[in-house]
């Protein structure tokens, strides 16, 4: 029992982190307040369901994958999100009449029923005396070291203090020679691919449809409110609470006390705390 | 004034977009489908069922005699705006009966306007029980698709442990309170019974308790995309291997979203299914396809259900002679009339039907049983 | 021989409004050019003008006799033009030593603690929480150690105390001998006079001064700080 508990939480929190990854970056590093983060979830869902439309081999899923939703972010930085870095309610209001927009036009190409995509491994593994499926625990070990090869790479690079003192004081970083417009466009277009990235790995585990998105979403964004802007920890901590909570109190109670106790949480930080846990940003 | 000349301006328009379209109907039927909203999915296979109802109806005579033409409303909004869409078909367009596929809130909405003065079928799945002068149901209940399913499942699979799953409202708690009754009936035992609220997307923590429970079968009640979601997670976990699931509102598109790898042995009840081979559900099949194309929206039991509504429309006012709602609540009882579904019979203002049980291992419904004139006992005392 | 900077009728401003009007002037490499003038005459929109944080309407900047007019900002601090802001001249919620370090720096910072210690104090410190003459100092600190040819100063001295004062001009003696040209733009007179080979007066968003430093008498300066 305790076994599947563990790698439930292991599943839940994992894959919570890289969802809300995208997110973290949009919103945490540039002010973006995208809803339209989980249309890209969305998106990448939908990779596998490109490919086999088209007839294409499974390996280009990844490639397909991550070029559609580059692409897709690449216009929407060009024509929309260029002009509301900084302005957290405008750029509310209009990602959110582009996350409509987009869920409309999958909505088109795909119809409006339901996808489904089948697991590059299937079956069921035997860990620590219980059956798990084998791609879940291979989903986990991939985020895992995703993640460790993020924050070392974070803590190296100097991107992420680039992206720092761009968004708090975009005229000098142009004076000492950063190009803020590539900069933020690149951050933007990562971080979509990162929620593009959740969807394709996601995509065998859940239900796929152009409404699909909006629960990652908010997900995404229970987490940061709880762990904190602005730092991969706070990321980690925030998706470690959220998704700990609903899975464990889910399992010893029942799933409704568990989501109530999501969204209490997550109303308690908002009110108390609106920092969140970890906030490097202030 | 203002008010009224709009007015008058309003019907003079009405009146010239009807008498272009209509100048040969003589009855117009009112069909409520969800364009919009969680049941969205359902609205262009439902729009197309009731289009080909109404050829049938009026190649074969009509309703006593006068062709019928079809206005449509958006009923997929919350029961005000649903009710407001359906007066104007009423008093506006002049409807003069209903046949609406939409949840029960809105069921019962506008039971609540018509009082009465209008026939209404109501076509869908539901949880049974609502009577009401003029309504009229071609929907299955819980005891249709479980009082037979569960006996059958119980000796042909051998499965005696139950594990009740559904979404927290009344129709799934309705249907676990019969099926109680149906599996001790039948020798079997439930090892559990949970309900998940429409927020919850992850079932992992459900999955533990039924695999806990050592459950040999599980009956579902979650709708759409929890369903689909519930499904893709059980088969991931193995659990597919250990215990048969039985849905009774999992149609074409939800197996569709649950995918030929994680539909082993996952059955369904229902009263219609895409692949019922009988001669009327296959001619049903060709003349959708004719009309609609290959590419059309999927036959489904929740859309196919606009065509039996009409059907029982038809039938029921020929049978009393008028769309009058006291001369037909008069002629109801023991109304038959036959459809792609099978032969039919109205019992207390509700459609005793066959009930079909497929298996949807490989992705595909097969039909595995059929159980003839299956009666609801959430019907209406006359 | 072409100047290492040249600003040609430079005419420009914010949005609408323009604030200058054909401004020429030249910066040869190895001299500091001071602009001075009274409050809102324009200085600063010079200073952003060449710096590239605004746009001319016309007229053009070169350097090494190559137009730079067009280049954003970030573009003409890649050719090498290096540029020290008035207000918010510091990232505020970058620690002092990230400050020094995110741009590409010339040279160590070492020399600069020496006369500056207060900062060697605080490099792990945010330089938001640093007084306002400390992070100018930073700021400058910053501007000079960048491998510019070309560096712009807006009020650099403002609120520094006088000892520093001294230090940040004995920085740009430096930096000057070693080949770079700088457009200083400052209100402290003895700072200015004490630095600058030639002076740019400006009134109104107009040239009203453009001459070698020793040819021009104090009294003259004066009169146009009055005007």
């Amino acid at each position: 029992m305790t076994s599947v508990l563990i790698l439930n939480l292991a599943w839940q929190i994992s894959t919570l982190a890289l969802v809300a990854l995208g997110l973290a970056i949009v919103f945490g590093k540039l002010r973006i307040m995208n809803m339209a983060h989980g249309e890209f979830v969305m998106i990448g869902a939908y990779a596998p369901v490109i490919t086999s439309s088209l007839g294409l081999p499974g390996w280009l899923q990844l490639p397909v994958c991550l070029l559609t939703v580059a692409f897709v972010a690449f216009i929407l930085e060009r024509v929309v999100i260029r002009h509301l870095y900084g302005r957290m309610f405008d750029s509310l209001l209009a990602t959110w009449g582009i996350a409509i927009l987009l869920r409309e036009a999958v909505e088109l190409i795909f119809g409006r029923g339901y996808q489904s995509v089948s697991p590059p491994i299937s079956g069921t593994l035997s860990v620590l005396g219980s059956d798990y499926p084998a791609y879940r625990i291979a989903v986990i070990i991939g985020i895992i070291i995703g993640f460790a090869a993020l924050y070392w790479w974070n803590a190296r690079s100097k991107v992420a203090t680039r992206i720092k003192a761009m968004v708090g004081n975009p005229d000098l970083a142009e004076a000492i020679g950063i190009n803020t417009a590539r900069l933020s466009a690149g951050a933007f277009i990562f971080g979509c691919c990162t929620a593009g990235l959740a969807g394709l790995i996601l995509a065998p585990t859940i239900r796929i449809e152009p409404m699909m998105g909006l629960d990652y979403l908010i997900r995404s964004f229970f987490a940061l409110v709880v762990g904190g802007l602005g730092s991969l920890e706070g990321l980690g901590i925030g998706a470690g609470i959220i998704a700990g909570t609903q899975s464990f109190l889910g399992a010893v109670v029942s799933q409704t006390y568990g989501y109530l106790a999501v969204l209490t949480l997550s109303i308690l930080f908002l009110w108390l705390k609106p920092d969140g846990i970890r906030s490097s940003s202030r | 004034m203002l008010k009224s000349t709009t007015k008058l301006l309003a019907s003079a328009a009405m009146a010239l977009t009807l008498g272009t379209v209509s100048a040969t109907a003589d009855i117009k039927v009112g069909v409520l489908v969800p364009d919009s909203g969680p049941a969205g999915l359902f609205g262009p296979s439902t729009r197309n069922s009731a289009k080909l109802a109404a050829e049938k109806i009026n190649a074969s005579g009509g309703i006593n005699g006068e062709q019928i033409e079809l206005v449509f409303a958006d009923v997929g909004v919350p029961p005000a705006e649903a009710t407001q869409a359906a007066l104007r078909l009423w008093k506006g367009e002049g409807a003069q009966a209903f046949v609406g596929m939409h949840d029960s809130a809105v069921r019962e909405a506008l039971i609540g306007r018509f009082g009465g003065q209008v026939p209404y079928v109501y076509t869908p799945v539901y949880e049974g029980n609502s009577c009401a002068d003029g309504l009229y149901i071609t929907g299955e209940t819980p005891s249709q698709q479980l009082a037979p399913v569960i006996p059958h499942l119980a000796e042909k699979e051998g499965v005696s442990k139950w594990y009740l799953i559904g979404h927290d409202y009344n129709w799934p708690r309705d249907t676990n309170a019969l099926a109680k009754g149906y599996i001790a009936d039948a020798g079997g035992e439930v090892v559990g019974e949970e309900y998940v609220p429409f927020t919850v997307a992850e079932f992992d923590s459900s999955l533990q308790r039924i695999k806990e429970s050592g459950a040999d079968a599980v009956l579902i009640t979650l709708v759409g995309g929890g369903s689909v979601g519930f499904n893709v997670s059980f088969a991931g976990f193995g659990l597919d291997e250990r215990a048969i699931r039985l849905g009774t509102l999992i149609e074409e598109n939800t197996l569709a979203g649950i995918g030929a790898d994680n539909a082993d042995r996952l059955f369904s009840s229902s009263g219609y299914f895409a692949s019922i081979e009988t001669e009327g559900a296959a001619s049903f099949a060709a003349d959708y396809s004719a009309a609609y194309g290959a590419d059309a929206p999927a036959l489904n039991g929740l859309g196919q259900s606009a065509y039996e509504g009409l059907m029982l429309l038809a039938a029921l006012a020929n049978k009393a002679g008028s769309l009058d709602v006291a001369a037909m609540d008069a002629a109801a009882e023991g109304t038959t009339w036959t459809t792609p579904r099978g032969d039919n019979t109205l019992t207390g203002h509700h459609m005793a039907q066959t009930i079909y049980l497929a298996d949807g291992s490989g992705g595909a419904f097969n039909i595995v049983a059929s159980f003839d004139n299956v009666a609801s006992s959430e019907a209406c005392s006359n | 021989m072409t100047a290492l900077l040249e600003i040609d009728t430079l005419t420009g401003g914010y949005r609408d409004t323009n604030v200058l009007f054909d401004v020429s002037a030249h910066i040869e490499a190895g001299s500091v050019l001071g602009v001075f003038g009274r409050n809102g005459v324009g200085k600063t929109t010079l200073a952003r003008l060449v710096q590239g944080g605004l746009h001319p309407v016309h007229g053009d900047i070169r350097l090494n006799g190559r137009s730079v007019g067009d280049l954003p900002a970030h573009a003409r601090r890649g050719q090498g033009i290096g540029y020290m802001p008035q207000t918010s001249m510091v990232f505020d919620d970058l620690t002092v030593r990230e400050n020094l370090t995110l741009g590409n720096a010339r040279e160590e910072t070492e020399t600069y603690f020496d006369r500056f210690p207060r900062l060697a104090e605080r490099l792990d410190q945010p330089a938001g929480t640093m007084s306002g003459g400390e992070r100018k100092i930073l700021a400058f600190v910053r501007t000079m150690i960048e491998d510019t040819q070309v560096i712009i100063l807006d009020e650099p001295s403002e609120g520094v105390q006088p000892e520093n004062i001294d230090h940040m001009a004995e920085c740009l003696k430096e930096r000057a001998l070693a080949g770079a040209g700088i457009l200083l733009c400052e209100q402290n007179l003895s700072f200015l006079t004490g630095v600058s080979n030639w002076f740019l007066g400006l009134d109104a968003g107009r040239v009203v001064l453009n001459k070698l430093a020793s040819e021009v008498p104090a009294s003259e300066l004066r009169s146009i700080l009055s005007l």
